[in-house]
């Protein structure tokens, strides 16, 4: 269980968090806008990605002003409009460079660990 | 839409407006109004609304203190301790707009190279510094209003029209009541206490 993770681990899965999770954000708005809630909410659903839902929004924040994420409002069904986040090209080609780079590192990683597995 | 749910966020709101207090006043507004946004959507889907349904909903958000040292970090702002201990413009606005008619059209500009007040308090130093332009309005309206030397009208036993009186005395307070107001949002924002740690 990752409650039961020691201290020097949880330091670990914070940082590799930090680097990889505005991806994970332009990652989700590939395919379509969506509205902060809802972003949120998906990632939350992946494991220890994010333990503060609130967090994402200054990270979303970066996002707009780095260029990457634009903001649009759509009427909702129900209640007020709501604030959507949009990838923006320049946003869609980060995401594109680093999705090349991720998979060499992990294979490269992957490769590593599994050689020390076996002698 | 109970009350115990209204109370509970607004007081999430308020932490959160406090702890962010050191980020420039767009970015801060433009934060709570996020995060204003997820609560009202994240409490429509709570079906019914229960307290302990919204106490869980705040709790996923994080502690304030947490998305605010997000933000800090996100933004490049340095923690507290690294910014000017004395906010020089924000008093130096707060002394212009208590003296009377050049201070209070000088206080009113000022005000709004501030990065610690938001825009509605702005607002409310603006109308409070120019609010003598009431004062000549209201002096002009009161002797438009009272013909000279009538007879049979003695002010003694009339006594001032209350609606004269409020235009006469407006000029003086609202700047004073504006500045105490500022003066109130500043200590929110230069003396909010330090995050965690």
């Amino acid at each position: 269980m990752r409650r039961m993770v020691p201290g020097k681990r949880e330091s670990l899965i914070i940082q590799m968090r930090r680097g990889t999770l505005e991806y994970c954000v332009l990652a989700l708005l590939r395919d379509q806008p969506r509205y902060g809630f809802d972003l949120v909410r998906s990632l939350a659903q992946a494991d220890g990605l994010v333990t503060s839902e609130g967090t994402i929004y200054p990270l979303l924040g970066r996002l707009r002003r780095d260029g990457l994420v634009t903001t649009t409002w759509h009427e909702s069904p129900s209640g007020p409009p709501r604030r959507y986040y949009q990838l923006t090209d320049e946003g869609g080609r980060a995401l594109a460079l680093f999705t090349t780079e991720w998979d060499r590192f992990t294979d490269a990683v992957d490769r590593l660990l599994q050689q020390g597995d076996s002698p | 839409m109970t009350t115990e749910a209204d109370a509970l966020i607004l007081r999430y709101l308020q932490q959160l407006e406090s702890q962010l207090g050191d980020l420039p006043a767009n970015r801060r507004q433009e934060l709570l109004d996020e995060v204003h946004e997820h609560i009202a959507a994240a409490r429509a889907d709570l079906e019914p609304e229960t307290g302990a349904g919204v106490r869980s909903l705040l709790e996923r958000l994080g502690d304030p203190a947490d998305i605010a040292a997000e933000a800090r970090d996100r933004s490049g702002v340095q923690a507290r301790p690294a910014r000017p201990a004395t906010p020089r413009l924000e008093i130096a606005t707060i002394v212009l707009l208590v003296i009377p008619f050049l201070g209070w059209v000088l206080g009113a500009v000022p005000v709004w190279l501030s990065r610690l007040w938001t825009t509605r308090d702005k607002l409310v130093g603006t109308v409070g510094g120019l609010s003598w332009v009431l004062g000549g309005l209201g002096t002009v309206m009161v002797s438009a209003g009272r013909p000279v030397g009538q007879p049979g009208v003695d002010v003694a036993t009339t006594g001032p029209n209350p609606l004269e009186v409020v235009l006469v005395v407006a000029p003086f307070v609202l700047p004073l009541a504006a500045a105490i107001y500022l003066g109130i949002r500043l200590r929110g924002r230069a003396g909010a206490p330090a995050t965690t740690g």
